[in-house]
């Protein structure tokens, strides 16, 4: 009997919450629903990257800045709650890509307590909520819903199906339609204003850029192709990385400069010594720089 | 871009900035807005676009009796706020007006 009941209490542990339609009601709970620490045991280069990438710390901005903070103070956007113990999800609009799990998974008292840390400047608390691999490889991995149907629970998705995945809770991995394409990244990496929103409000647009000015210029790279050569789940820029950032940035943008001394005639009898630099920035960008 | 362009004592004889962004309100005033939660859309884009060159032509007038200029272009990546900058290309060259 004692055995049995370890058995049902170890059985309990191992199935995360993401498994139930119950909602998380704290951060720790939303964190362990979408917690992915368990691939680092057989993806242990890629979940490296990935601890390095901004998915792995979408709210904290650059160089350990809380960026929602604004949107936990009184007053200073048009999304922020008079009273942090009033927040709810919709406070945060920024989940649609900086936390999708929220939209879907979270109970407006994650919202509550995300308020609250950001105004205490609790880091370490924010910094448990992150896009993790469940996200990309389940949340976001179909946009076909209408013909594919949701993410299956318990099904990862990837660039290639793998009929067995020894893993306690995901133990199959499909194939996705959209993982190698720039549209799936452009899920987040956006359009323009985000106009959906009874208040809108523009974060990224590089998608858009992609779509109206790389690919109408004959050019057919994906998003992959540059950022994530060889599988790198770094997915580049960290600009938390100073001296890798400024090299992606030299490798991607390339500067000439021409100058000239002469004296210039602006009337007869009067020369003007003049210097000209001649400037010319070149980009091998899909996008234009800077977007997000 | 900051161009800068220097006499041979050093003393600074002009300094260019060229800001490449795009740029956006809240579509309520004519105020520029930095951050997603402020911004509603793109008035003015100046950014750097794909299979687009940026070129630039600029032109410092010496003072009378320098012949002579050292000029520098510092082209740099700001994130957030202007103090977080990532250097992209430093590029000298001393231009003389004898030949």
């Amino acid at each position: 009997m004692r055995f049995l009941k370890l058995i049902l209490i170890l059985l309990f542990m191992a199935v995360p919450l993401i498994a139930s339609a119950e909602k998380a009601k704290t951060i720790d709970e939303l964190a362990k629903m979408y917690d992915s620490s368990r691939c680092k045991e057989c993806h242990e280069s890629i979940y490296k990257q990935w601890e390095n990438s901004h998915h792995a710390r979408p709210l904290m901005g650059v160089k350990g800045g809380l960026m929602l903070t604004p949107l936990a103070t009184k007053g200073a956007t048009a999304f922020s709650p008079d009273d942090p113990k009033k927040a709810t999800i919709k406070n945060f609009p920024c989940f649609k890509c900086h936390l999708p799990q929220a939209i879907t998974s979270a109970e407006d008292s994650v919202a509550v307590e995300l308020a609250e840390a950001l105004l205490a400047k609790d880091s370490t608390k924010v910094a448990k909520l992150q896009i993790t691999c469940i996200v990309c490889h389940n949340t976001k991995a179909i946009i076909h819903k209408r013909e594919l149907g949701e993410p299956k629970a318990g099904v990862l998705y990837s660039s290639k199906a793998v009929d067995s995945h020894p893993d306690g809770i995901f133990k199959k991995v499909e194939k996705s339609a959209i993982m190698k394409d720039s549209v799936y990244c452009g899920q987040c990496h956006g359009l323009g204003p985000n106009l959906e929103f009874d208040q809108a409000f523009q974060c990224a647009n590089l998608y858009g850029s992609y779509l109206h000015s790389y690919i109408p210029s004959g050019a057919s790279q994906t998003c992959m192709d540059c950022h994530m050569q060889k599988g790198d789940h770094l997915i580049a820029p960290n600009f938390n990385d100073d001296k890798g950032t400024s090299e992606l940035l030299a490798k991607a943008i390339s500067l000439d400069v021409q100058t000239l001394g002469y004296e210039w005639l602006l009337k007869a009898g009067t020369y003007v010594p003049k210097v000209v630099v001649n400037t010319k920035i070149t980009t091998t960008a899909g996008h234009r720089i800077p977007d997000g | 871009m900051v161009v800068t362009a220097k006499a041979a004592d050093g003393k600074e004889l002009g300094k260019v900035e060229k800001h490449y962004h795009p740029q956006a309100t809240n579509c309520r005033d004519t105020k520029m807005r930095y951050g997603a939660q402020w911004k509603v859309a793109n008035l003015r884009d100046t950014s750097l676009q794909p299979a687009q060159a940026k070129k630039e032509s600029i032109e410092f007038d010496l003072p009378a009796g320098v012949r002579e200029a050292t000029v520098t272009v510092d082209l740099f990546y700001e994130n957030v706020n202007p103090g977080n900058k990532y250097s992209i290309h430093s590029i000298t060259r001393k231009v003389s007006l004898d030949r």
